[in-house]
């Protein structure tokens, strides 16, 4: 479960005032598994690109398949967690992480429960029954991961999940999501802005092209796991990864 | 608070010391006495549950019919492009000007003075619930959906919900504007109401009980504002600031 193809993508926006191809003839795959980082100019479509894997935006050519599956629209099957975290306002820490138990039709109790496993896992225990207002950035995007966690999602996409978050909060996340991979075997397809980011955590980076965004090259992240953030930035594979990737953005 | 304390000294001086008739302008002592005795009376409690019927039914059909033409204008272009020419066409005319034309199909019952409550509260209402639908983050109704919420479920599960600040906030203009228009609608057919109350004092020149009157529909009005917003904020804690 989670093998996750996209073949000869293609989007077009019509506007009132002009026509914009934001993916042209793309092709994409992330095995079960695997983590998969999607890299690219600002504005080359790599949030599209995530979002017609999601099924929340349709291609105008070329198909997205899981497990040779065509896809018809969301699923909880593939989880999404947003930049802005896109949490529910009106809703406790708890009530957003149990959300999606609940639309499943599991009864309250079991959901508490569930809910409660879930807050632990994101670190988030005692916060319970705060409201989002009441969180700083790090804790909303930890309420976010394990809302989506909670439903059991064979793929994970993400996009650009710890943009908004401080430097230091952003490495401590990083290397929870890792774990929290490592032990899910769970594909990962996260999209960002941030080298660093990419090199630290992916098995794979498919770097864009700009507007209309191609695949210019899939880099293979050949990095020991588990990957120490401090220590990889001392191996000379990283170095020459990262200007590499750097190379093929400018 | 200031200014308030100079213009309520002031209308206790000016007819105390002569500067304007009593008959004109009595004693904001004088008028606060009248007041409370005119609260304890049976027919004025009668007229205020007849005027609180009107205020509650026109209001409530406002909020029942405009929340859910705001939400959906909020999520369909094709629905809102229809409607908003209406809305502000609609926006400038006195609703108390609509009294007669709905006495003419209505007669002068209280269908008539509630449909003026209606349409008086129903523009803030339709106008706050769409910015509030139109304001949903695509991102959000998205993530609902990825965790299973179909399409029909998204009205109450997100759009509602995310929209709620801003349909309470035209709740809160709506409770204003339709004490306004009850009164008005009753000063127009008489009958029965504090509107009709009032008007029957004047015609027997009771202005103290005018006064009187006045100030006990500022001090309703008044209350029932502070009231909603002391309710919204203890019953949806979640929201950011004021509605």
């Amino acid at each position: 479960m989670g093998e996750l193809e996209a073949r000869a993508l293609r989007k077009v926006y019509t506007t009132r005032r002009a026509t914009v191809t934001a993916l042209d003839g793309l092709d994409f795959v992330a095995r079960r598994g695997e983590f998969v980082s999607i890299v690219g100019p600002s504005g080359c479509g790599k949030s599209t690109l995530l979002y017609i894997l999601a099924g929340f935006v349709e291609a105008t050519a070329g198909g997205v398949t899981v497990d040779s599956q065509p896809i018809r629209g969301p699923d909880p099957s593939r989880g999404i967690v947003f930049q802005e975290f896109a949490l529910f306002e009106w809703k406790t820490v708890l009530g957003n992480i149990a959300y999606g138990l609940a639309e499943q039709g599991v009864g309250r109790r079991e959901r508490t429960e569930k809910a409660r496993r879930y807050v632990d896992l994101v670190k988030l225990t005692g916060f319970e029954r705060h409201f989002p207002k009441e969180l700083s950035g790090g804790m909303k995007q930890r309420v976010a991961l394990a809302r989506t966690l909670i439903v059991d999602p064979d793929i994970l996409l993400m996009d650009e999940p710890f943009g908004a978050v401080d430097a230091q909060t952003r490495i401590v996340l990083q290397q929870e999501l890792l774990e929290i991979w490592e032990r899910s075997g769970k594909t990962v397809v996260f999209v960002t802005h941030s080298v660093d980011e990419a090199l630290h955590l992916s098995d794979r980076v498919y770097v864009l092209s700009g507007r209309p965004a191609r695949v210019r090259e899939i880099v293979d992240v050949d990095l020991p796991r588990p990957r120490d953030p401090e220590a990889i930035l001392a191996l000379p594979e990283y170095s020459r990864l990262h200007r590499r990737i750097w190379g093929l953005l400018q | 608070m200031i200014a308030v304390l100079v213009v309520l000294a002031l209308w206790e001086l000016a007819p105390r010391l002569g500067w304007v008739r009593s008959e004109s302008v009595p004693a904001f002592s004088d008028v606060v006495r009248e007041a409370a005795a005119i609260v304890t009376r049976p027919e004025f409690l009668d007229q205020l549950g007849a005027s609180a019927g009107r205020w509650a039914a026109g209001l409530g059909l406002a909020v029942v019919i405009g929340v859910p033409l705001g939400l959906a204008m909020g999520r369909s272009r094709a629905l809102h492009a229809l409607v908003d020419p209406l809305l502000v066409a609609g926006y400038p005319v006195p609703k108390a000007a609509l009294i007669l034309v709905f006495v003419l199909w209505w007669g002068a019952g209280d269908a008539s003075r509630i449909a003026v409550v209606v349409t008086g509260a129903l523009i803030p209402l339709v106008i706050s619930s769409y910015h509030g639908a139109a304001a949903v983050r695509p991102a959000l109704l998205w993530s609902a959906r990825g965790l299973g919420t179909g399409r029909w479920r998204l009205w109450r599960r997100v759009v509602l919900p995310a929209a709620l600040p801003q349909i309470l906030s035209g709740v809160r203009i709506a409770i204003a504007i339709s004490i306004f228009t009850v009164l008005a609608s009753e000063l127009l057919i008489r009958g029965s109401g504090i509107g009709a109350y009032m008007f029957t004092a004047l015609d027997n020149g009771q202005t103290l009980t005018v006064f009187a009157m006045s100030v006990i529909v500022a001090t309703l009005g008044f209350a029932l504002d502070v009231l909603y917003a002391a309710a919204v904020r203890r019953a949806v804690p979640w929201i950011e600031g004021d509605v």
